[in-house]
């Protein structure tokens, strides 16, 4: 999986002479809490999040109100934005490992995905969890199994051995190193149109492998 | 135990897959002396990033409109009176241009129906391409060119770096499009709206074009409206679809729930209305919509199909329906939704039907054999000018061998320049023939019009496909119809005009049509007069060119039963020649299929649409968009384009494109090489292959239906 394929293509985007108020309204109608800001050609210019919308208090504090209704008037995107500079950003295709590090090592919401300068989608945390409830298989039903095993190589042609054998479909899957038990891996599949009985008996059989979980219900 | 059957993933979507475009009771108004007209009322849909969503009516029902009100070009008459037009959700309405510009910019981009339009003539394509990019991004000349080859690859087009330098009309029409749509696509547009953009396309073309849609919608995530009047284009590309009808959406959902149970009258009328290819033809009658769409300044105060609706109450009169949410999640506007049962539907009185006739055989009218017509070639070099070149020729009817029995039907079908025209041209005298004979009741008719005889000019008669430019706009339509029979003498001159009037009411016009002129009517009106005076001298044969194809679907219906119910009043032959065809299946009692000039399959008509298949029918058939999505179609695309027929290839014509020419002798050497046989069955159906009779027997039928649940 890239960058690319998860992604959500076609941001909305808004000029940098877009008076912040109507800054503001896009990004609370549309339920977006990022808005990259673009000029002729989708070329990034900047990035606009709610935090940049938080006027400062030293800002405003020597102006009355009338004076804070003028000077909010008058402020741009251009003027609030995050300059291109500063932005993190990310190529559609690099991997989503490396996207999800980036929003992690910068504890940052979300990248503008850019190529060759232009625009070409958002990713946030939101697409990235999404990406990864896929991943385990949450949209289709069946068993969800964790398997815990030892953390060496051939662990798992033997689980996938059975599989092979049971002639099992794999809706989704993950591994993780078991938390707090250092070799030792944990893996979550997904296994499509069998009951809960039928796996229990065909992997609880496997040597030095255990069923630490195992639910229909997620 | 294991299961074959794999998961079904079509539903799962990454990342944020919002609306890109959300019309909200919008209404359309254009200003005009003394007021102004709502052309399109309380419009809503919304379109979802990598969603296809599908608009489809009769012309006149504001589909176009909507889609220009997206793009603020209106002309400086329309405009947006209520409502609201959100793309990536900013407001559209009451916006600047230089705004507007600025916020369409490059992420809306438009295909409309002729390609030719949007291409300029005078510039090589691969400027116009780059152009997008230099003039849009700022991007080098360099950059721009080598994106915009790529792109043309993106939308199979053979040969790109050539393309580049080429010229608009040195490319083919479906070709045109597709650089039309690669130009559209450059800019990866959040919207794309295609305006009938496969209307003028030839049926294997418009084939290759749709797939190449529906994989770019994939792969971009583009959202694309989809104007069309074609439900089986619908059915093929949409996920969603809308039906407008007089400025209004009567229904809208998903494509599977509205073809498998239209619940609004009016879509249930334009299924009906549609001929279908998967159905034998006893079983599809065709049912026209009785009436036509009311103009926007006169539509009922009640529900706006309520005068054409034949459920219409008391209620449907006074009060205009809402858009309601049914169960199943599809809206339509309709009061009695709930209460309708398709399946217990009867025509309305006024619908006319065609009585059906029995299709005897019975003795040959036309007799053609060998016939061929060429046009001679002038070049243009000083060699060609003295006569000392060769002179090459268009062959564009070769070896044309056929006949048509007294009160049948013979349906010619092929792609656009195979040489349909041509051939009936020949035969009404419009042209005369190279070589070959050609017999009607007896008498040569080889020669061309002027050295016939007024009796047999009189019994051939023909029925054109564009009826604005075959009637004289100054005549009124009585003197029109009126003409052949002074003419020809059929009718004393005293009774001209009763005898006008009895054929006007058998076209079901009426008599007040009698002193209207040709602009005073409406398409198919214009058509029904076209075949009333082709019909007026009480011809034995009439040579049918594209005759309903410029037509609206429920129009199309009414003209087809009108011929269908001329003929077995009187007993007319007909040729019919049609590039659908659905319609051709559901109109002719035998078939020929042309190529290139050459027929290459002839026969009766339920020999032609199964098994066995001349390979270039099978491609046909595969191409053919059919209305209904749980119809499975083999996926058979042509490629290339049809060859010159200044220079036919040898042999086989059709082999530098056949897809099933591995299976003939010698692997298809012989295809190339030596002219095929004409291989007959029982029935008198011919094919004229190498690929022997048994092999093409085990095909599988081109369109099959799935279980239905």
């Amino acid at each position: 999986m890239l960058v690319k394929d998860i992604m959500t293509r076609h941001p909305i985007l808004v000029a940098p002479e877009t008076p912040v108020t109507e800054v503001q309204s896009i990004m609370v109608e549309n339920q977006v809490r990022h808005l990259p800001v673009a000029g002729d050609g989708k070329r990034l210019q900047g990035l606009i999040t709610r935090q940049r919308l938080a006027l400062s208090a030293d800002e405003l504090g020597s102006l009355n109100v009338w004076e804070i209704t003028r000077h909010i008037s008058q402020l741009t995107a251009k003027q609030i934005m995050l300059k291109k500079a500063q932005v993190i950003t990310i190529d559609p295709d690099r991997t989503v490992e490396r996207a999800a590090a980036l929003i992690t090592d910068h504890k940052i919401s979300g990248l503008p995905v850019i190529e060759n300068g232009i625009i070409v989608g958002i990713l946030t945390e939101t697409d990235l969890l999404r990406a990864f409830q896929i991943m385990l298989g949450l949209p289709m039903a069946g068993v969800r199994v964790t398997v815990r095993m030892p953390n060496r190589k051939g662990e798992f042609n033997k689980l996938s051995t059975v599989l092979a054998q049971k002639g099992w479909g794999v809706a989704g899957m993950g591994s993780f190193p078991t938390p707090r038990h250092s070799g030792q891996y944990d893996l979550v599949l997904k296994i499509s149109d069998v009951s809960v009985e039928e796996v229990k008996e065909a992997l609880s059989d496997i040597p030095d492998q255990t069923i630490v979980d195992i639910r229909t219900v997620v | 135990m294991a299961t074959t059957t794999s998961l079904d993933t079509s539903s799962i979507t990454y990342g944020h897959t919002g609306p890109v475009l959300k019309l909200e009771n919008v209404a359309i108004a254009y200003k005009v002396r003394g007021g102004e007209i709502e052309a399109v009322q309380n419009v809503s849909f919304e379109i979802n990033r990598g969603e296809s969503h599908g608009l489809v009516g009769e012309s006149g029902c504001g589909k176009s409109t909507v889609a220009w009100a997206v793009v603020n070009f209106l002309g400086a008459n329309g405009y947006v009176k209520r409502g609201s037009i959100r793309f990536l959700g900013r407001e559209l309405t009451g916006r600047s241009g230089e705004d507007l510009r600025r916020l369409r910019g490059d992420q809306i981009a438009m295909v409309y129906q002729d390609p030719m339009q949007a291409l300029n003539p005078s510039l090589r394509l691969g400027d116009q391409l780059k152009e997008v990019l230099t003039v849009h991004r700022g991007m080098a000349d360099a950059e721009a060119a080598r994106r915009s080859i790529e792109m043309l690859e993106r939308v199979y087009m053979p040969d790109a770096a050539d393309v580049m330098r080429r010229f608009p009309h040195q490319i083919s029409g479906g070709q045109q499009q597709r650089v039309v749509i690669a130009m559209a696509l450059l800019n990866n547009p959040a919207l794309l709206i295609m305006d009938e953009p496969t209307t003028a396309l030839d049926v294997t073309v418009e084939a290759a074009v749709l797939d190449l849609i529906a994989d770019l919608r994939r792969e971009f995530d583009t959202a694309i409206m989809y104007i069309t009047h074609n439900l089986g284009v619908v059915a093929r590309v949409c996920s969603k679809v809308g039906v407008m009808y007089a400025g209004e959406m009567v229904e809208r959902g998903l494509v599977e729930q509205i073809f498998k149970r239209p619940q609004h009258p009016y879509t249930q009328g334009l299924m009906r209305c549609v001929p279908k290819l998967g159905a034998d033809k006893a079983s599809s009658m065709l049912y026209p919509i009785r009436g036509r769409v009311p103009p926007p300044h006169s539509r009922p105060i009640g529900c706006v199909f309520g005068p054409r609706c034949d459920y219409a109450q008391e209620r449907c009169r006074m009060e205009r329906p809402a858009l309601r949410t049914m169960p199943n999640g599809v809206q339509v506007r309709c009061h009695f939704a709930e209460d309708i049962d398709p399946s217990q539907w009867q025509p309305h009185e006024d619908v006319e039907l065609p009585t059906l006739r029995e299709v005897v055989a019975s003795e040959p009218i036309l007799e053609v054999q060998h016939l061929k017509k060429y046009y001679e070639v002038s070049g243009s070099t000083i060699k060609d000018i003295l006569g000392l070149r060769p002179k090459s020729y268009v062959k564009a009817v070769e070896d044309a061998t056929f006949t048509v029995q007294k009160g049948r039907t013979l349906g010619v079908v092929g792609e656009s320049g195979c040489g349909k025209s041509t051939l009936i041209k020949t035969i009404i005298g419009l042209e005369d023939s190279t070589d070959g004979k050609a017999e009607f009741m007896g008498f040569d008719i080889t020669g061309n019009i002027a050295s016939r005889d007024i009796k047999l000019i009189q019994e051939l008669q023909m029925v054109f496909q564009n009826p604005d430019s075959t009637m004289n706009p100054s005549y009124t339509v009585g003197q029109q119809i009126g003409r052949p029979m002074v003419r020809f003498k059929t009718v004393p001159k005293k009774q001209v005009r009763d005898e006008v009037i009895k054929i006007l009411q058998a076209m079901r016009l009426g008599e007040t049509y009698y002193d209207r002129l040709p602009r005073q009517l409406s398409g198919g009106e214009k058509q029904r007069v076209g075949i009333a005076r082709a019909l007026a001298s009480h011809p034995n044969l009439v040579l049918c060119d594209e005759p309903v194809s410029a037509l609206d679907v429920s129009v199309q219906a009414a003209i087809l039963n009108l011929l269908l119910d001329a003929q077995s009043k009187l007993g007319t032959t007909m040729v019919f020649i049609a590039h659908d065809l659905s319609v051709v299946r559901f109109f002719s009692d035998d078939v020929a299929v042309m190529y290139l000039g050459q027929i290459m399959e002839i026969g009766p008509a339920e020999a032609i649409y199964a098994p066995p298949y001349h390979p270039y029918t099978e491609a046909l058939l595969s191409a053919v968009p059919i209305p209904d999505p749980t119809a499975a179609q083999k996926h058979i695309r042509l490629e290339g384009s049809v060859p010159s027929a200044l220079n036919p290839p040898s042999g086989c014509r059709f082999h530098t494109r056949c897809p099933q020419r591995h299976f003939a002798p010698e692997g298809g050497a012989v295809c190339a090489t030596q002219i095929p046989p004409w291989q007959e069955t029982d029935n008198g159906h011919k094919i004229f292959c190498h690929i022997p009779l048994e092999t093409l027997r085990t095909f599988d039928p081109v369109i099959s239906h799935k279980e239905k649940d």
